[in-house]
C-alpha cells in the first residue's frame, strides 16, 4: 500500500517539476523578448534553419490533409447528394481544426524535435557551460531567438499550409468526386468567415510556443550522451504533442 | 557542381534509400514471422509500446474527441438545431477515420521517436556492430519484436483511443449543449465496412511507424547528433507515413468497398 502511494507521490512531483520548469522558462522568455534582450542575428538564423527548410515537409502534409479531408466529407456529401457543401466542410475543417493540429505536429516532430536534439547535443559536449564561461547567458542568446522564430515561422507555414490544403481540397474533389472548382469555390466563399483563419492562426502561434517551450526545456535537461539525446527528443515530442491536444480543446472552449 | 550533377547525386540517394527502406522492410517482416526472438523480448517490447503509451493515447484522444463534438454541435446548433444526428455520424468518423489515424499519429510521435531514439543510440555505441560481429542479424534481432509489437497494438490502443474520444466526446456534448447521453451513444449507423476500413488502417499504420522509424535508426551516424537527428527524421517520416496512408487508404475505401 505505502508503495503504491509512494510511486503515485513521486510520479506526480516528476511531473511537477517539468511542469514548473516550463512555466520558469516561459516566463524568463517572454520577459526577455518584451525588453528586446535576445540576439538578433541567431534570431534570423533559426528564422531559416525552422521555417525555410520545413517548407516542402509541411506544404505536402498539407496536400494530403486536404485530399483526406474532402474524401471524409465525400461519404457525407454522396450520402445526401450534399455537393454544395463540401467546399465550406473541407475548408472550414482544415483552416479551424485540421490545419493548425496536423501542421502543428509535423512542425513539433520537425522543428521542435530537431530544436531539443541540437540543445541537447550542446549541453552534453559542454557548450551551454562554455558559453556560460564566456559570461554569455544561455537563455537569451539560444532560447529566446528560437522561441520567437518558431513562433514566426509557424504563422507563415499555417498560412502556407492552408493555401496548400485548400488547393489540394480543389483538386481531389474534381478528381474524386466530380465536385466543380467553381461550385467549390462558391459554397466556401459564402460561409467561410475571416474569423475562421484567424483562430486557426491564433492555435497554430500557441501550439508553436508550446512546442517551442517543450523542446527547449527538455532540451537543456539531458544527461548522458547519446542515449539522453534520443530520449529528450523522445520525451519532448510526446509533451509536445500531448500540450497540443489539451491546448486545443481549451482554445475552441474560448474563441468560438 | 553543376544542377544536372545535383540531380542525378540527389537521384541516387533517394534511390539508395528506398532500397535500403525496403531491404529493411523485408527482413522486419520475414524475421517477425520466423520469431527467432531473444525470450521475453515480445512482451517487453508490449509493455513498452503498449502500456506505457496508452495513457498519452488516451488523454489525447478523449481532448479530440472533445473538441470535435464542440466544434460539429457549434455548427450544427447555427444551421439546424438538431443534434440528435451528432452522436452517430461522429462515432461512424471516429470508428472509420479519426480513431485510427490519430492514435497512429500519437504512436508516430511516442513509439516512432522511441524506436529511433533506442536503435539509434545502439548504432552510436557500436552495440549493433557487434551484433554483427556475433553473427547476429540485427535488423532481425531489434526490430522484428518492435514491429510485430506495433503491429498489434496499434490496433489495440486505436479500440481504446476510439473509446476513449467517444466517451469524452458524449461528455461534451451533455455539458456544452444538453445532448442525452441515449441520444449521443447512437452506434445504429456504424457499418460492418466501416470498422474494417479502420482495422485495415491501424493495421497499416502498425506496420509502417516501426519500419519507417527502424530505417530512421539503423542510418544513424555521428555520436550525440546523429541520435537527435534519425529521432527527428523518425517523427517526421512515420507521421507523414500516416498521412500519405489514410490518404491512400480513404480513397481506396470511398471508391471500392465504402462507396454508399
Amino acid at each position: 500500500m505505502s508503495r503504491v502511494l509512494a510511486s503515485i507521490g513521486s510520479a506526480v512531483l516528476a511531473l511537477c517539476r517539468e511542469i514548473g520548469g516550463m512555466v520558469l522558462l516561459l516566463g524568463y522568455t517572454v520577459a526577455l523578448a518584451l525588453l528586446g534582450r535576445f540576439d538578433r542575428r541567431e534570431f534570423v538564423r533559426s528564422l531559416y534553419k525552422m521555417g525555410v527548410v520545413s517548407v516542402p515537409i509541411v506544404a505536402m502534409t498539407a496536400l494530403f490533409t486536404g485530399g483526406t479531408m474532402v474524401i471524409q466529407s465525400g461519404i457525407f456529401v454522396q450520402r445526401y447528394q450534399a455537393y454544395g457543401l463540401l467546399g465550406w466542410g473541407t475548408v472550414y475543417a482544415v483552416l479551424r481544426e485540421v490545419g493548425p493540429i496536423l501542421i502543428g505536429l509535423m512542425f513539433s516532430g520537425r522543428v521542435g524535435a530537431n530544436n531539443a536534439a541540437d540543445l541537447g547535443t550542446m549541453v552534453v559536449t559542454d557548450q551551454v557551460d562554455g558559453l556560460r564561461a564566456l559570461s554569455i547567458q544561455p537563455i537569451p542568446f539560444l532560447i529566446v531567438p528560437r522561441v520567437l522564430a518558431m513562433v514566426a515561422a509557424m504563422f507563415c507555414l499555417l498560412i502556407l499550409g492552408d493555401a496548400v490544403a485548400i488547393v489540394g481540397g480543389m483538386a481531389f474533389g474534381k478528381l474524386l468526386l466530380g465536385v466543380d472548382f467553381a461550385s467549390f469555390w462558391a459554397s466556401c466563399a459564402d460561409a467561410i468567415k475571416l474569423w475562421d483563419l484567424t483562430v486557426g492562426l491564433i492555435k497554430g502561434c500557441v501550439f508553436a510556443l508550446l512546442i517551442a517551450i517543450t523542446s527547449a526545456h527538455y532540451g537543456l535537461q539531458v544527461q548522458g550522451g547519446a542515449v539522453g539525446v534520443g530520449r529528450a527528443v523522445n520525451d519532448a515530442v510526446v509533451a509536445a504533442a500531448l500540450l497540443i491536444m489539451i491546448s486545443d480543446d481549451l482554445l475552441t472552449m474560448v474563441l468560438r | 557542381m553543376n544542377r544536372a550533377g545535383a540531380k542525378t547525386r540527389w537521384g541516387h540517394f533517394f534511390w539508395a534509400a528506398a532500397r535500403q527502406l525496403a531491404e529493411i522492410a523485408r527482413l522486419t517482416v520475414l524475421g517477425a514471422v520466423r520469431s527467432r526472438r531473444p525470450k521475453g523480448e515480445l512482451v517487453r517490447q508490449f509493455y513498452q509500446v503498449g502500456n506505457r503509451s496508452f495513457l498519452f493515447v488516451l488523454v489525447t484522444l478523449g481532448f479530440t474527441g472533445m473538441v470535435l463534438v464542440f466544434q460539429s454541435c457549434l455548427q450544427l446548433s447555427q444551421v439546424t438545431g438538431d443534434l440528435s444526428q451528432v452522436g452517430s455520424e461522429f462515432i461512424k468518423y471516429l470508428v472509420h477515420e479519426f480513431g485510427p489515424s490519430l492514435t497512429a499519429m500519437m504512436l508516430a510521435t511516442r513509439v516512432g521517436a522511441g524506436i529511433a531514439a533506442e536503435v539509434g543510440s545502439m548504432v552510436v555505441t557500436e552495440q549493433v556492430d557487434a551484433l554483427q560481429m556475433c553473427g547476429v542479424e540485427p535488423v532481425e534481432y531489434l526490430l522484428a519484436p518492435r514491429f510485430f509489437a506495433t503491429l498489434v497494438m496499434a490496433v489495440v490502443l486505436s479500440v481504446f483511443g476510439t473509446l476513449s474520444a467517444i466517451l469524452l466526446g458524449g461528455f461534451a456534448a451533455h455539458q456544452t449543449f444538453h445532448v442525452p447521453y441515449a441520444v449521443f451513444l447512437d452506434f445504429d449507423k456504424v457499418r460492418l465496412v466501416d470498422v474494417f476500413t479502420g482495422f485495415v488502417k491501424a493495421l497499416a499504420y502498425g506496420a509502417a511507424i516501426p519500419i519507417v522509424s527502424g530505417f530512421c535508426g539503423l542510418r544513424t551516424s555521428g555520436g550525440s547528433e546523429g541520435v537527435g537527428w534519425a529521432t527527428t527524421r523518425a517523427v517526421v517520416f512515420s507521421s507523414f507515413a500516416v498521412i500519405v496512408l489514410d490518404f491512400l487508404i480513404s480513397a481506396l475505401a470511398l471508391l471500392t468497398w465504402q462507396a454508399a
